[in-house]
């Protein structure tokens, strides 16, 4: 690109970049100008001042008046300026217009800059000396062909009122003593002058201007520098919230449209998508796309024999078209020059065993990606592999479970069916409804009941034991249970077998004041809170005590049950919450039990991202404590 | 007074004599029906007081879908004389599976859920209620 009249010489491509460049440029050309104006206020006064002050200070005779002159027309044309230049940033004019309004003051400064020269003794003048300052300046704010072309205007300038006050085209106005000695006609003066002028002025031109291209171009590379960074933390804050995004969820069409839709964004490009193996092996089939015409979705699956560019990446390359439209390796070229796709990045897709796909970036330029877009996409790439492939799994698992609930269904009405028909047939017989049995076949009976009623809490615990360890086994948790109302049921509920054994049942609620709201489910909460109350009677002696506490803090709340029962051997603690455990004290005190209560309730507070912990003394009395997160803790 | 007829719709038969004795021994009226089709046959033949249903019977859903038939509160029903006749479901789906059916859920229109195996003092008491009696 063409340098522009200010010097700022367009060497970024990258359009970002470019928009960080257009706002400096604009706020140095409007302070410049700015600049530029207040110092030729102070120059105006400067003017007039030594007008009036310098001939009769110094006892020179000079034409004070002319200076006047000078000095007012240099005011009056700045105060004009001042206001082009205050309409121009109100109407936030283009930057063409403060460039044109620079270039128009430097034209009228050394305009005036000629006369001051002509009416304070043309070539002997020591004005000229001034005319350092605004070579400087114009070299600071000009590109270097500018700069030298306004030095060259001012050596004309100075050589055209020498000649022509020499050749006495023009009066030559003598100040002060120099009068005596008219040295605007002596030719070696001139030529001396004017060449020792010509020199210094270049000299300096070239000087600022090499120093100041120099800090330009620092500039430059800073601006370039800071917009990449920009550029690199605006892809690593991509990189990151892709990974949020596409972690935060197992649903795999919700994973694969994030991950196109991140992607496009973060590139600032048009389009993006992600092509799936399918089971065959063979062929590469869309399952998400941000940005691309339905027609190009559905021009037909990618059939790996035909199609060299995605055999190639899902082998593990990344591969950067320039130009997709031309190249061979695309199964229909034709397609992508159709809707304007040119540039292409192919990622691979690999999960932990094998290729899953191939993550496409589209631009309709050509030669757009660079290598910093491969790293990028492969990384993006990289992160969704393992997204898709959780996301997979889980697919995977959650038809496991459908099976799962459809098992234990069965399971459920086949294996407990005729357990029940059979306790309700015997029961039936005990109860004397089909007529009088004697003492002894009734005590028959009635052992037989106990045994299947063991059988048929063994099934019912597998099966909760099972449920807890279904992640939705328990139901879906959807707006929490509230633990004051779920525990006053269960205390409820327990009362009657406690008074029938004669045990004090308590219920303290030390969470008051407001609700304690869990994220669970009422069964599972059930289940975990009938276990513990109804061990905790089984194993107090009459006359004992069972207290079911109701705690909470900031994150979680907590349903303790103590009692003060035979308590548990030390060493049976570590193996209390295992399968079909039992103390052995407990087998004393209750033959049969199926040892599935804790494991139920273990695996139950689990599913809920709970805790169970027990603390017991043999013989005073164990405390089993639950800890549940709060809902407002999810 | 004749006694209350109770028409009891079961599959297994085992299930059904256990239910049938002791509702007889207390003095109801016991008929039976060992499907869907029959049961909606007995219903028209019988006209009971109350039936007792199994939940499941020829598919996991049989027993719903005889309660919604008689249930149903289109005034066109074929049933619709049956439409206040008291239902007890009996089900052996454990209530802690996620399969958790409850009567107030709008498709169930039964009165009272029983799970087995069925206490017979419950089923009698249950029986009586909803009988008036």
């Amino acid at each position: 690109m063409a340098d522009s009249p200010l010097g700022f010489s367009d060497t970024h491509n990258a359009i970002p970049l470019q928009k960080q460049v257009e706002p400096l440029r604009e706020a140095e050309l409007i302070s410049s100008t700015d600049w530029f104006i207040r110092i030729r206020w102070l120059a105006a006064i400067g003017i007039l001042v030594g007008a009036f002050l310098v001939g009769p200070v110094l006892q020179l005779e000079m034409p004070a008046s002319y200076f006047a002159w000078i000095g007012f027309v240099v005011l009056l044309y700045n105060i004009i300026l001042y206001y082009i230049a205050r309409r121009y940033r109100q109407a936030s004019a283009s930057l063409s217009s403060f460039s044109r309004l620079v270039i128009t003051q430097i034209a009228l400064d050394w305009l005036s800059m000629g006369l001051l020269i002509h009416y304070s003794g043309g070539i002997e003048s020591p004005v000229i000396f001034f005319f350092v300052f605004h070579v400087v300046i114009a070299a600071t704010f000009f590109s270097r062909s500018i700069s030298f072309a306004l030095t060259i205007l001012a050596i004309f300038i100075l050589t055209g009122i020498s000649l022509a006050e020499y050749f006495k085209i023009i009066p030559h106005i003598a100040v002060g003593h120099l009068k005596d000695f008219p040295l605007y006609s002596d030719p070696l003066y001139i030529f001396a002058v004017l060449v020792f002028f010509s020199s210094t002025v270049l000299v300096i031109t070239f000087l600022v201007s090499t120093i100041t291209e120099r800090l330009r171009r620092r500039e430059a590379e800073v601006v370039n520098l800071s917009a990449n960074l920009l550029q690199s933390s605006a892809r690593l804050q991509a990189l990151n919230e892709s990974a949020r995004a596409i972690n935060s969820t197992l649903e795999l069409n919700e994973v694969l449209n994030r991950l196109v839709k991140n992607t496009a964004e973060a590139m600032s490009i048009r389009a993006c998508s992600i092509r799936l193996l399918d089971k065959t092996g063979k062929l590469l089939q869309p399952v998400a796309a941000y940005g691309l015409s339905q027609a190009y979705l559905e021009k037909g699956p990618l059939d790996l024999d035909n199609d060299p560019l995605d055999r190639k990446v899902l082998e593990g390359e990344v591969i950067n078209l320039s130009d997709a439209s031309s190249s061979s390796l695309l199964q229909y070229p034709e397609w992508a020059a159709q809707e304007g796709y040119f540039s292409m990045i192919s990622a691979p897709l690999i999960g932990k065993n094998k290729p899953l796909g191939v993550l496409r970036a589209y631009t309709n330029k050509k030669d757009h990606f660079s290598s910093d877009d491969e790293l990028f996409l492969s990384a993006i790439a990289a992160q969704g592999s393992s997204a898709i492939e959780n996301a997979l799994a889980f697919q995977t698992i959650e038809s496991l479970d459908a099976t799962k609930a459809a098992y234990i269904r069965v399971f459920t009405h086949e294996l407990r069916s005729p357990v029940s028909v059979t306790r309700s047939l015997l029961q039936t017989l005990s109860d004397g409804y089909v007529g009088e049995i004697t003492d002894q076949q009734k005590d028959i009976v009635d052992r037989g009941i106990r045994r299947i009623e063991f059988l048929q809490k063994l099934i019912d615990d597998l099966l909760d034991l099972a449920a807890g360890k279904t992640p939705d086994g328990t139901g879906e948790v959807t707006e929490g249970v509230v633990l004051e109302e779920l525990v006053d049921q269960v205390y409820k509920r327990f009362q009657v077998p406690a008074e029938e054994k004669k045990i004090e049942l308590i219920c303290q609620d030390e969470a008051e004041p407001g609700v304690t709201r869990v994220w669970a489910t009422v069964e599972g909460l059930d289940r975990i809170c009938n276990n513990l109350v109804s061990n905790s009677i089984k194993y107090t002696p009459e006359g004992g005590q069972v207290i079911i506490i109701l705690r909470r803090d900031q994150k979680e709340a907590c349903i303790c049950v103590k009692d003060n029962g035979i308590g548990i051997p030390k060493e049976s603690i570590n193996h209390l919450f295992e399968e079909f455990y039992r103390a052995p004290n407990a087998k004393a005190v209750q033959r049969e039990g199926t040892g599935l209560g804790l494991s139920i309730v273990k695996e139950t507070a689990a599913s809920f991202g709970g805790k169970v912990s027990v603390e017991s003394e043999l013989g005073k009395g164990t405390t089993f404590k639950v800890t549940i997160p709060l809902l407002s803790s999810n | 007074m004749s006694p209350k007829r109770i028409l009891l719709v079961d599959d297994d038969p085992d299930q059904r004599l256990t239910v049938r004795l002791p509702l007889e021994a207390v003095g109801y009226e016991v008929f039976e029906a060992s499907n869907s089709e029959e049961g909606l046959k007995a219903v028209k033949q019988v006209k009971p007081d109350l039936i007792v249903l199994d939940v499941m019977m020829d598919s996991a859903t049989a027993g719903f879908q005889l309660a919604l038939d008689l249930h149903s509160p289109d005034p066109n029903s074929e049933y619709i004389e049956f439409k206040d006749t008291p239902i007890i479901m009996l089900t052996a789906i454990h209530s802690t599976t996620p399969l958790r059916f409850s009567p107030d859920e709008f498709y169930l229109p039964v009165e009272i859920f029983l799970e087995k195996p069925i206490e017979t003092k419950v089923l009698l008491d249950k029986v009586k209620s909803y009988l008036g009696e």
